[in-house]
């Protein structure tokens, strides 16, 4: 995967957990993201912010790292 | 179409049975009250406040008249129409004489046919007589009533003073003003006054010298003139009259159809000389509107028969390459084996489409279908993913339904009109022009805009307030707005409570009554002053009905989501939402962007806004289309420009939408495309993204085709056929072809028959057919069980969802941010005579208004940096740079800068970022930091943008010429 298309998904994502603060409660704010995620994002982008976040997760906001870590034990879940 | 009067079934003449086709004399008047007169002997029953005139043309008796008009208000200056009536004096005019219980009304006697002929004579003693090369020869008032009176002589003869060498007026391009036809009935004065709304003309002098003019007595271009039409078509005489029918004649047949050009969707009488549309005229009967028209839809069609039309299907390996014109059969099997293979080498999911909202519902739904069945994925979307795809999210969230919830006419009952991100005189401009007329008649007006847009300079309006903000302050503004209306109490507690979801509710009102949602600290951002914004939240909160009306500047920016649900929270409130004359309105863009929403073209949902990853739906449709659906959402479009960069994402189905010119980050599109192993583009021109394809399949125009559009109101209305397709093919036959090529097999052998299939499974569309539309003439979705005649008004006892869901709304500061290198704001929009990426009306005289993009910028900015009007300007910005000319302006505010992007070789996409709403990718087209500065040459971007089109114009004439 390029540089670019990762810069944007993350770019992506961390907006999105910075639209949904939900009045300062993270797990909240984190459960938001996640249900977005799953709803929107195409399943190549969901494995790829997943890949990241097994690489360290870098430039990930920490409620945006939650819930991509909710997502990856989701997906762990389904594929089991 | 035509319904002819049943005395004996509808006396009152009110609804249904009104014939379109017939002009009433004065407009339909509203009572509960029926009032019974006699004319001529025969017992009729009207509204009260019906003139007589009507109220015997409704009897079928035609009282001859000149300057009565039914869409106009009765003016009573030709007195043509005069009647007795038993009881009273003289001969009273009946278009200004009101009906009355128990009148007795005679029309006809020798007294009455004495006056009328006495009345033709002194108009034809003044009248030129070249009936017979006369263009209005066949369709002249004024010759109908000169034989309706039966005027045999003119007694005063034709040598004393008269206005035969009156000077005609050529300067507009779409009609003439020949001023020695004219008898000065004002009908065209009062359609420019009533109907538009823009005051453009007048009588000018007084007595015998009376006379029509323009503005200040000047031509016709020269003049605030906007080229409505409504004048010519309120015309009696040749006076004012479209070249078209000067050049062609008569024409001698038409067909109702509906308008391809924005998301208003007038209804026209489509008027053909054999297989040639000489005239589009407003109809009178379509709902949303009623007779009207604009500039773009009235007069800008020529670009259907336009020398630059795609007339054959074309090939090429490769883009470097020139084209190679082929049979339908050669470039759809080309195709087919292309997606096959690339699928066979890169995956299911490395191939998607991109559906058109200038197409037909049916059209868009069978290219969603091709994807998602013959494709086998979802990488579906629309250019509703750059437009208003914030709309769809933000009022499924709040109100269940991604949809407006009102009719147009809805805008004529609210007291408080608020109109935000939103230049309705350009870019929905038949929809201006009534909420212009309801801001006459007293409502007050709000508009948050960084522009002084043209709505707030409505003639004879009352109070209107302009809150205008820094472009990417939306969210604060609204947030503001609301902590007013709470903070005051001006809530609509009854309806919340009843309504409205209590806990969603209750963590809303905490979150906005926080000090900063507070004016006076959302001052600092919005850069409107506090008391501004109190004062506009209370006139809102405070009306009997208030009304929001919002367009893109709502939609494109990182938080176009989270300010729809803004907009949407203010609405549950202060109550506004379930009847006439409130509501939130999204204004569409395109024609066809709500249907094309609805017809499922986005990745995430199946027509009817059904998600894809509920089962249950799933199954319904893999029933009926016999195959499995993928549950996983598809890419975006800008997600398919990343993918293709990466590699991932290898070819792509684009009908009738030019993403390279109306994009954003052009430069980054345009690697995408040049990206793809295959391009197939469907469109009625070699459009912008149609110079990076592979394969050219001409698209068919509105005309040329049957279906239906739904334009922003929900309003489904019938697309007729009024000649054959310049390729042979309707567009969605294409979408047949290529789906039976790759195995997938399609049988419609009309639309009627997909509407048939969408009715079966989108939920909101059971009772719709094209049966029930040639019956009720358009529909507005839900149209099911519960609502069979459709839904005007939505949401009137629940939400679809049961309660109304209030979101919070944080404020985010966007990071696309002015600093040094980049101090000033660009912001981009429409104007009036070019539509979109302009490839219709960039192809006709609409040119002569706006023939090319400029740069607006307020006096202190250009001052400051030694630009004057007229100069080359370069625009900079974080993603490209390009050249235009500067215009100097008031309009915008210091430090914000505006342009259009009607003409692809002004790049104003190049600038633009992409950077975009968080929650649907909605590009941020309107905020951009950007410099400029005076320069001597056109960018290199746009250097390389000449070359390479004119290099894929010669390719596309040397397969003309093989």
């Amino acid at each position: 995967m390029s540089h670019g298309r990762l810069e944007q998904l993350i770019k992506m994502i961390n907006q999105i957990a910075r639209n949904n603060p939900c009045n300062g409660d993270d797990n909240a704010s984190a459960e938001v993201v996640l249900n977005h995620v799953r709803k929107f994002w195409a399943k190549p982008m969901k494995q790829d912010i997943i890949a990241h976040l097994e690489q360290g997760g870098e430039g990930l906001d920490p409620v945006a790292m939650e819930a991509v870590r909710s997502l990856q034990a989701a997906r762990k879940t389904e594929s089991s | 179409m035509l319904n002819y009067f049943d005395p004996k079934t509808e006396h009152t003449g009110a609804g249904s049975a009104i014939d379109w086709t017939r002009d009433y004399g004065t407009p339909a008047v509203d009572s509960d009250v029926q009032v019974s007169l006699d004319i001529d002997g025969v017992a009729v029953t009207v509204p009260e406040g019906t003139s007589v005139l009507r109220a015997a043309a409704l009897a079928g008796i035609n009282i001859p008249k000149l300057c009565a008009s039914d869409n106009l208000e009765a003016f009573g200056s030709c007195r043509l129409c005069a009647v007795q009536i038993d009881g009273r004096r003289g001969m009273p005019a009946s278009c200004t004489t009101p009906v009355a219980e128990g009148m007795a009304v005679t029309t006809q006697n020798a007294a009455l046919a004495k006056l009328r002929r006495n009345v033709m004579e002194l108009y034809i003693s003044d009248h030129p007589l070249d009936c017979l090369t006369c263009p209005a020869n066949g369709d002249c008032e004024l010759q109908d009533m000169a034989g309706a009176v039966g005027l045999r002589e003119v007694r005063y003869g034709f040598s004393g003073e008269n206005h035969l060498q009156a000077e005609k007026d050529h300067s507009n391009p779409y009609f003439s003003f020949d001023p020695s036809k004219c008898i000065v009935c004002s009908r065209c004065v009062r359609a420019c006054e009533e109907v538009q709304g823009t005051f453009a003309l007048t009588i000018d002098g007084r007595g015998f010298d009376s006379k029509v003019a323009a503005g200040q007595d000047e031509p016709f271009m020269d003049s605030e003139c906007v080229s409505c039409g409504a004048c010519v078509q309120a015309c009696p005489t040749s006076t004012l009259m479209e070249k078209s029918i000067i050049d062609e004649g008569q024409p001698d047949h038409s067909v109702v159809t509906t308008c391809a050009y924005c998301g208003v969707g007038c209804s026209f009488e489509a008027e053909m000389k054999g297989d040639k549309l000489v005239r589009m005229t407003p109809w009178k009967g379509g709902d949303a509107n009623h007779g009207h028209s604009c500039v773009k839809g009235r007069f800008a069609f020529g670009y259907a028969t336009h020398k630059d039309r795609l007339r054959e299907p074309m090939i090429r390996d490769s883009i470097d390459l020139p084209w190679r014109a082929v049979s339908w059969e050669e470039a759809i099997q080309f195709t087919a084996d292309r997606i096959r293979d690339i699928q066979t080498r890169h995956g299911r999911d490395s191939v998607g489409g991109i559906t058109s909202s200038r197409c037909t519902n049916e059209e868009t739904y069978l290219v969603q279908k091709l994807v998602r069945a013959a494709f086998g994925n979802n990488n579906t979307d629309t250019c509703a993913r750059v437009c208003h795809s914030p709309t769809g999210y933000g009022l499924k969230t709040t109100l269940g339904e991604s949809a407006g919830t009102q009719t147009f006419d809805s805008v004529m009952k609210s007291d408080v009109i608020v109109v935000i991100g939103a230049n309705p005189t350009d870019a929905h401009p038949v929809f201006a022009s009534r909420l212009r007329k309801r801001l006459r008649q007293g409502a007050s007006l709000i508009v948050a805009d960084p522009r002084h847009i043209d709505l707030l300079k409505t003639p004879h309006m009352g109070e209107g307030i302009h809150l205008p903000l820094r472009p990417g302050t939306n969210v604060a503004l609204i947030n503001a707005m609301a902590h007013v209306v709470v903070s005051e109490g001006l809530e609509d507690e009854d309806f919340v409570s009843r309504r409205c979801d209590p806990e969603a509710y209750r963590q809303w009102r905490e979150f906005i009554l926080l000090e900063k949602n507070s004016p006076e600290h959302m001052e600092t951002i919005t850069g409107v002053p506090a008391d501004s914004i109190r004062q506009a939240a209370r006139l809102y909160g405070e009306a009997g009905n208030g009304a929001i009306y919002y367009g893109l500047g709502v939609t494109e920016h990182s938080q176009g989501s989270t300010m729809v649900i803004g907009i949407a929270n203010l609405a549950m409130a202060t109550g506004n939402i379930g009847r006439e004359g409130v509501g939130v309105n999204p204004l569409r863009g395109q024609n066809n962007v709500q249907g094309s929403c609805d017809m499922g073209s986005f990745p995430h949902e199946l027509p009817g806004y059904q998600h894809v990853g509920v089962p249950e739906v799933r199954a319904r449709f893999s029933a009926a289309w016999g195959v499995d659906i993928d549950p996983e959402p598809g890419l975006r479009i800008p997600n398919m420009f990343d993918a293709a960069i990466d590699g991932s994402f290898k070819a792509l189905y684009v009908q009738g939408e030019d993403i390279a010119q109306s994009d954003p980050n052009t430069q980054h599109v345009e690697q995408a495309l040049t990206s793809l192993e295959c391009l197939i583009v469907q469109d009625i021109f070699l459009n912008e993204t149609a110079k990076f394809a592979h394969v050219l399949l001409p698209g068919s125009t509105f005309l040329e085709k049957n279906g239906t559009f739904t334009n922003a109101e929900r309003r489904i209305n019938r697309v007729r056929k009024v000649m054959a397709p310049v390729a042979g093919k309707e567009d969605w036959e294409v979408t047949q072809d290529l789906a039976n090529a790759l195995g997938y097999p399609m049988h419609y052998s009309h639309p009627s028959e997909i509407m048939d299939e969408i009715a079966q499974l989108a939920p909101t569309f059971t009772g719709v057919s094209y049966d029930k539309l040639e019956r009720l003439g358009s529909i507005q979705w839900p149209c099911n069980e519960a609502h069979p005649d459709g839904t005007p008004t939505m949401h009137e006892d629940s939400f679809p969802i049961g309660l109304g869901r209030f979101g919070l709304t944080e404020f985010v500061e966007t990071e696309e941010r002015t600093n040094r290198r980049f101090p000033l704001l660009l912001t981009t929009g429409r104007i009036l005579s070019q539509y979109n990426v302009g490839a219709q009306t960039r192809r006709t005289d609409n040119q002569v208004w706006h023939d090319e993009d400029v740069l607006e910028l307020h006096p202190h900015d250009a001052e400051e940096r030694g630009i004057s009007a007229g100069d080359w300007v370069g625009i900079t910005s974080r993603a490209g740079d390009t050249v235009l000319r500067a215009r100097i302006s008031e309009r915008m505010q210091p430090g914000v800068i505006y342009t259009t992007f009607h003409h692809p070789g002004s790049g104003a996409n190049v600038i633009t970022t992409d950077n975009s709403d968080w929650a649907t990718n909605c590009p941020e087209y309107k905020v951009t930091a950007v410099q400029v500065e005076k320069v001597t040459e056109p960018s290199s971007w746009q250097q390389r943008h000449q070359t390479f089109g004119r290099r894929q114009w010669q390719y596309l004439e040397q397969a003309s010429d093989a």
